[in-house]
């Protein structure tokens, strides 16, 4: 307990040391967060984070919109990689109300949670590395390349759900969509490309002395910091503890499928960053095998949406979590026999990650705030929902 | 016509182009960033982009000028033309042919490193006049920054002038006719010019050093405050001291306006050359993410300033030595 | 990254990560840019994509499909569509039918339930305005953009027959009325989906 417990006075006041606020309006604020850093020179002394500009009321609004409506607005919560989120969502309806899941649901499940890991660590590494080398310097240039990959994985799913963003793919007992003709073989030349493109970026940035030295050593969350603050994710999986939920508590179909899940034990930014280069390889492999292996068979096991009132769920309650781009994302479900769930939690994964700051960023200079945040790859939507 | 006024007319020329180049290089760095990230850069304004800049100068000339509330109103309003003046008085030393400069000092090149630091107060004067805490900061770092790598700089160009034996800026192009003093004595040219090279990424605050600015932490440094006119003319202060340190790097490193053809081809080859070295600064501009601020000092004070100070004296030596086995 | 210790070592080993990261973008450069000149050319879009909402009318009758059962209205997440049902004798119709299009989140549920493809998606998005007010879209406006503009491939029927694939039909007598409705459910369903 001792290590974790800081007793860190937040100065207002004295000559030395400066308040200032990285606000909820700052270009790499990774969304609205207000982080109130107390420095002392260049040093960070104190960081107090302020959440909550972006509630919209996910769980209130879960308790009015049926099980059938809700899915499109799961997505919202991490909107970046929205397939999870929706996966959270209908899984623990089903889990609830024990409703099976086709087999062929089940991997096309997995196939687009996978596709969407690949498309959210683009935008990570993107918007991380513009973060640490300027809007208008090297930082872009990574960022523009990690973008037209993941827009290429946008188009793949704009062609299988007519969306990019924001799918609206799951609904309870199954998915929506079916592939389409001719998208499999594109989704396989896709996915090698990035595969290629990936090993230019490693290459890019992983021997550059000037990236090592900002991230490595810098934001070191320890094995025990991590198990007591209670992060997830590549976070806890850059700290030397290898829980990833797809292994530990295995849903839809992942137990079909051989992947690795990458471990390593620096803890710093740059352990986290390996962490997630080798989770887009991971990911890729993960797609083909679905891709190799996709079953025939229906969709879903109810009846594609017809009425809002369709899906009633006895009475019960349950916490279904699944392994989200930024960790364990988990939905508590209570349900009362009608169609309206009675209530909705959401266990986000940056909120719980976002925890761990003050106790890392300290000691740090201003320039490592962000790139601290930037490996800690906060969503607001998942943290303020 | 007396010559005080042949001198202003001369100069006067020399202003206005050096403006239209500085505004024009602008787009040159727009669109060839642009390329190496798979876009196209600036399109729409006239044929390819090519109005643009005016479009841009017209748009900040329209722009209000706001004021803080709590700025010092002196310095506030006189830090733009403090950055501007000394990044545009050092295009007077420089020569574009033989003949064809403002003044071509007979301590062109002193006057013209000495003339460059000076940009530096009217950088702190607008982070301070500023009152704002991330102006400040900023400013504070860039003294910081500048201050370091202004040694090295000097000493990296005096390596050309030592081999030139002469700080005049005409007399060292000519000293070049034989080889270009980037190739001179096989590794100390090069690493001469390296030296330069980086020395002047972090005296214009260019990623990898821009922690000045440092878009994602400081949004603009010292600049936040300014709007308008006053932003345009810090913006032209910059690009003019890029383009004169480029300038300068091609007279002392790649033999100014010398090359094949005839001599009225000689500006021509001069302004590729200077093109040339600040497109390769662009290009590790967009490579890059940046460095921290001690990463940066301990750069310049580790590591180029032992270097540079290395090559000068060894230059000297080599010098001598040739000067002393010769005739 | 295994440092061997020594300074020229180090030096070669960072000049070396320069070297590749400013190839790297040097090779970008000569790459074809991605951007697509948007408005003066546009991208193709998929056979599903969800762009703005419309009304479409019988492609035999040239009636109105829409029968004013207000499932959509009852299915919309965000409540932006408001229906009025008119009764008749054969059949019933839409007294009144508006859509808020500046709250639409395009999640396509109310074309999935239209159990007469009448409301459906548009290949297009492309309706900026700068009054607001013109994205309230009355039936007229939204019969005008059905006629106007590339429907989607997903209406109601197909997006339920790919969820669920229909039963077999069973036997029928010719010349009854199921086994009209038979033939026809046959031939919708023959309607596939061009392939990308």
């Amino acid at each position: 307990m001792g290590e974790t417990t800081q007793t860190v006075e937040i100065g207002y006041g004295g000559n030395e040391r400066l308040v200032m606020n990285m606000g909820p309006q700052h270009p790499s604020a990774h969304g609205v967060f207000r982080a109130i850093l107390t420095l002392d020179g260049e040093t960070v002394v104190a960081v107090e984070a302020v959440i909550g500009y972006l509630h919209r009321c996910h769980e209130k609004l879960a308790e009015h919109l049926t099980y059938v409506q809700y899915p499109s607005i799961a997505s919202k919560t991490d909107y970046v990689a929205a397939m999870t989120a929706e996966l959270a969502y209908v899984a623990s309806v089903e889990k609830v109300g024990k409703i099976d899941v086709p087999r062929r649901a089940q991997y096309l499940r997995v196939l687009v949670a996978e596709l969407q890991r690949i498309a959210s660590h683009c935008l990570w590494l993107g918007t991380w590395c513009m973060d640490m080398g300027g809007a208008l310097g090297g930082g872009a240039t990574v960022f523009l390349y990690a973008i037209r990959e993941r827009e290429l994985i946008l188009d793949l799913f704009e062609a299988l759900t007519g969306a990019r963003l924001l799918y609206g793919f799951h609904q309870v007992g199954g998915v929506r969509y079916d592939v389409p003709a001719g998208w499999a073989e594109r989704c396989r030349q896709t996915v090698d490309l990035i595969e290629r493109r990936v090993g230019e970026y490693e290459s890019m940035l992983e021997d550059n002395a000037f990236f090592l030295a900002r991230t490595q050593g810098v934001g070191v969350i320890s094995r025990a910091l991590a198990l007591d603050v209670g992060v997830c994710g590549p976070l806890i999986r850059g700290s030397g503890i290898g829980y990833d939920v797809r292994r530990g508590e295995p849903y839809s179909s992942y137990p079909d499928f051989d992947f690795r899940v990458p471990v390593e034990t620096a803890g710093d930014c740059f352990a986290r960053y390996r962490v997630r280069m080798v989770e887009f390889r991971e990911s890729i492999k993960i797609v083909r095998q679905v891709l190799d292996g996709l079953p025939e068979g229906p969709l879903s096991s109810r009846p594609g949406v017809k009425s809002v009132g369709q899906v009633r769920i006895p009475k019960g309650e349950g916490y279904t979590r699944v392994e989200g781009a930024r960790g364990e994302l988990g939905c508590y479900l209570v349900a009362d026999g009608g169609p309206k769930p009675y209530r909705l939690k959401w266990r986000g994964a940056s909120f719980c990650n976002l925890a761990v700051l003050p106790h890392i960023i300290p000691g740090h200079k201003v320039a490592d705030v962000v790139a601290i945040m930037g490996s800690v790859d906060p969503v607001f939507g998942e943290v303020d929902r | 016509m007396p010559p005080v006024l042949h001198h202003a007319i001369v100069g006067f020329v020399v202003l206005n182009v050096v403006i239209g180049l500085v505004t024009y290089v602008t787009l040159l760095e727009r669109k060839f960033a642009a390329r190496m990230q798979s876009r196209i850069g600036p399109y729409y304004v006239g044929p390819h982009g090519l109005l643009q800049p005016i479009a841009d100068a017209i748009k900040l000339m329209l722009k209000e000028d706001i004021v803080p509330t709590a700025a010092d109103r002196w310095v506030y309003n006189l830090a733009p033309l403090a950055f501007l003046i000394p990044c545009i008085l050092i295009f007077a030393t420089i020569p574009f042919a033989p003949g064809l400069g403002v003044a071509d000092l007979n301590i062109g090149v002193l006057f013209f490193l000495a003339v460059s630091s000076l940009e530096i107060v009217g950088l702190f004067m607008g982070g301070w006049g500023s009152h704002n805490k991330y102006a400040l900061l900023s400013a504070m770092r860039a003294v910081n920054q500048i201050i370091s790598y202004d040694l090295p700089f000097i000493f990296a160009a005096l390596v050309p002038v030592v081999l030139a034996g002469s700080l005049q800026m005409s007399a060292i192009v000519d000293a070049q006719r034989g080889f270009w003093f980037v190739g001179a004595y096989g590794v100390l040219g090069p690493l001469a010019f390296l030296a330069f090279l980086v020395a002047t990424l972090a005296a214009e605050n260019r990623v990898p050093f821009d922690i000045l600015e440092a878009e994602s932490e400081l949004v603009a440094g010292f600049r936040v405050e300014y709007s308008g006119m006053k932003f345009s003319l810090i913006m032209l202060g910059e690009y003019a001291h890029m383009i004169g340190t480029s300038c300068l790097g091609a007279l002392l490193f790649l033999g100014g306006w010398l090359g094949p053809g005839p001599a009225w081809l000689g500006p021509v080859w001069f302004l590729l050359k200077a093109m040339v070295v600040f497109l390769i600064v662009t290009w590790v501009r967009w490579s890059f993410v940046r460095i921290r601020v001690d990463q940066i000092l301990a750069i310049s004070w580790k590591l180029l300033l032992p270097l540079t100070l290395l090559l000068l004296m060894v230059t000297a030596f080599v010098v001598a030595a040739q000067s002393a086995g010769g005739p | 990254m295994a440092r061997n210790g020594s300074f020229l070592g180090e030096t070669l080993q960072l000049a070396g990560a320069v070297g590749r990261a400013m190839g790297m973008t040097l090779r970008n450069f000569f790459r074809r840019p991605v951007t697509v000149r948007y408005p003066t050319i546009k991208r193709v879009y998929p056979d599903r994509f969800r762009g703005i909402l419309a009304l479409t009318y019988d492609k035999e009758t040239g009636e109105e499909n829409c029968i004013g059962c207000r499932l959509c209205e009852f299915i919309c997440p965000p409540q932006v569509i408001k229906v009025e049902m008119l009764k008749a004798e054969k059949r019933n119709w839409a007294k009144t039918f508006t859509l808020e299009l500046y709250s639409c989140e395009f999640c396509e549920l109310c074309v999935q339930v239209c159990p007469t493809d009448a409301i459906i998606m548009l290949k297009t998005f492309d309706l900026a305005t700068a009054d607001r007010r013109e994205l309230l879209l009355d039936k007229d406006r939204l019969h005008a953009l059905g006629l106007a503009h590339e429907p989607s491939w997903a209406t109601g029927n197909r997006l339920r027959d790919m969820q669920a694939p229909p039963k077999p039909v069973p036997e029928a007598k010719a010349g009854t009325p199921e086994a009209k409705a038979a033939t026809k459910e046959a031939g919708k369903a023959d309607a596939k989906e061009p392939a990308e």
